[in-house]
């Protein structure tokens, strides 16, 4: 068996305000799993990532990554540091707060010269990744002046270059055309030969159905209710209707009318997962 | 669920000149952020052109131009100014940058508010002299509008040479060009991040006001107006400093040690050096110029 990338034990995260973002999760990510973690909007799924990530620290229980307990005070040290920032990616939701260099060369190079590496090591990374992703053209463009699509794969690429085992997604389907959306799953398919560990979150069920091996459920009062393989997850369809991840939607088809799970998200087609109720002559 | 017939029938009344009617501050207030949006896109274009200073190395251009801003300064002559000026044009038209274009935007700006700015300094009660104009109990003195002259003169050359920066360099090279000339990380940092956050900002401002402008009937009064504004300057700001914080959180994420490096290397080719040659011969020729026909 491969090893355990992150456990998470009984951890939650209160803000200062003293509002609850995530309540007493405990949560184990293996090495090379793709995990989707699902739930409502404000559920804490970007908080879980950001945790995942260490730009948030648990105010109850404990997170260990890749053997060690990651801490703020384990990050003040640069060997920790360099070691945990090379392993694990976070391609954050909105692709404008994630591109802040002058232009897409940089953008693209920024992590790998932050990890110390030779030019031409990171040179030959940026256009590897640049033929990759399809984005050659755009790398002496300013992030500022490219389309919400392009911004999208860019960000992927600027945490890609530095050759990450975790990437972690926070709403990867979020803004991207329907094109785009089969581009991003390919590329999903990629890591997960590649071996990479893969952690997104979304509230997007049919991604999650089509990319993940594992799909973790957050309800909105902020707890883990749900974790299993996709079709596991997805039959059970009163959680979901409880977590508010779908929602019964009658229409009619001349004298029949459907009553049906009914999800929201690019893509989204709870049919194939959850089936439909057909009640005839009903208006 | 069925439309209401009654109201799909009817046709809408056409539009005709009544009181009250003209552009809303909401619409006023996104087609202005419109424009300076598409300004900076625009700057963009302009740097991409193939033109003489586009091609010069972005640290000597930067350098070269600063120089003949100083020198703008330095020398006291109208007729010296007025040259000055003319190189401004000249490098404009050989940057393809447009002429016209460029004189508009600098008299419209720089010299018509130098203008305004020192005019009154004209005024006999503040400069004696033989009267130029008069104007009924005071009078524009001759020296005071040779200050006048000079000031406007020197602004806008100065102003014409600094606009050549901003229109013959992409806004990337620019930040380059400082952090090679040792300006340090953080500076050139918070300045690729200032201009992005200014365009990301730009754009929520936009759209805030199309959304209002979509949902108003009336104009609304000027008290109700300014509430409304003072309310979603707040709201900026607050959205504002929560993109700091994600922007930085972004930072980290990619191990940000505190250091901007860049793949980009400039590197100085011959006509870059030919052109900082002329450029501080001609400099130090206008100064020595001057100094014969000065005053």
């Amino acid at each position: 068996m491969r090893g355990t990338d992150f456990t998470l034990n009984g951890v939650g995260h209160e803000y200062r305000a003293g509002a609850t973002a995530l309540a007493a999760i405990d949560l184990s990510i293996g090495c090379g799993q793709h995990v989707a973690i699902v739930g409502a909007n404000g559920s804490g799924k970007s908080t879980l990532l950001k945790m995942l990530d260490g730009l948030v620290f648990p105010t109850a229980g404990e997170i260990v990554a890749f053997g060690a307990p990651l801490t703020e005070a384990a990050l003040e040290d640069p060997v920790f540091r360099r070691d945990f920032r090379a392993r694990v990616g976070f391609v954050f939701q909105e692709a404008d707060v994630q591109l802040f260099c002058p232009d897409v060369l940089d953008e693209l190079a920024f992590g790998p010269l932050q990890l110390g590496l030779p030019e031409d090591e990171v040179r030959r990374r940026v256009h590897e990744v640049a033929g990759h992703l399809r984005i050659e053209k755009l790398l002496d463009r300013a992030p500022y002046s490219l389309s919400g699509g392009e911004k999208k794969r860019v960000a992927m690429a600027s945490v890609v270059t530095m050759q990450p085992h975790v990437l972690l997604l926070d709403e990867p389907t979020s803004a991207l055309d329907p094109r785009s959306q089969v581009w991003l799953l390919d590329v999903l398919a990629d890591w997960k030969r590649e071996g990479r560990t893969v952690v997104m979150a979304t509230h997007d069920l049919s991604a999650a159905a089509e990319s993940a091996d594992r799909i973790v459920v957050l309800s909105e009062d902020h707890t883990l209710v749900a974790d299993g393989t996709p079709d596991e997850v997805l039959a059970q369809r009163e959680l979901l209707l409880s977590v508010n991840l779908i929602h019964e939607h009658t229409h009619r088809h001349a004298s029949t009318a459907h009553r049906h799970a009914h999800a929201h998200g690019p893509g989204a087609d709870p049919d194939e997962a959850h089936g439909h109720q057909r009640e005839r002559g009903r208006d | 669920m069925s439309a209401p017939l009654s109201r799909c029938q009817t046709d809408i009344a056409p539009a005709v000149n009544r009181r009250g009617g003209g552009r809303s501050l909401a619409r006023k207030t996104a087609d202005s952020v419109g424009h300076a949006v598409a300004d900076v896109l625009q700057n963009e274009e302009l740097a991409a052109r193939p033109g003489l200073l586009q091609r010069l190395d972005p640290r000597v251009k930067l350098l070269t131009l600063l120089l003949f801003a100083v020198t703008a300064s330095l020398v006291h002559a109208v007729w010296t100014l007025v040259a000055l000026i003319g190189l401004t044009m000249i490098l404009a038209a050989a940057s393809l940058v447009g002429v016209a274009s460029f004189a508009r935007k600098v008299w419209l700006s720089a010299g018509l508010f130098a203008l305004l700015v020192a005019l009154p300094s004209a005024l006999d009660v503040f400069t004696p002299g033989p009267a130029a104009v008069t104007l009924g109990p005071v009078s524009l003195t001759e020296p005071g509008l040779m200050g006048v002259a000079t000031l406007v003169t020197r602004v806008v050359a100065a102003a014409g040479f600094a606009l050549l920066v901003v229109w013959t360099m992409r806004w990337t090279d620019l930040l380059r060009a400082l952090s090679s000339l040792r300006l340090p990380d953080v500076v050139v940092a918070t300045l690729a991040m200032t201009q992005k956050q200014i365009l990301t900002l730009l754009r929520t401002v936009e759209q805030i006001h199309l959304a209002r402008e979509s949902r108003t009937l009336t104009r609304g009064t000027t008290r109700e107006n300014r509430a409304w504004v003072t309310e979603r300057m707040a709201f900026v700001m607050r959205k504002s400093m929560k993109t700091a914080d994600d922007v930085y959180d972004a930072m980290l994420a990619r191990g940000f040690t505190g250091a901007m490096p860049s793949l980009v290397t400039l590197r100085m080719r011959p006509r870059d050096w030919v052109w900082a040659a002329a450029s501080v011969a001609l400099c130090a020729t206008v100064i020595a110029a001057d100094r014969v026909v000065g005053p």
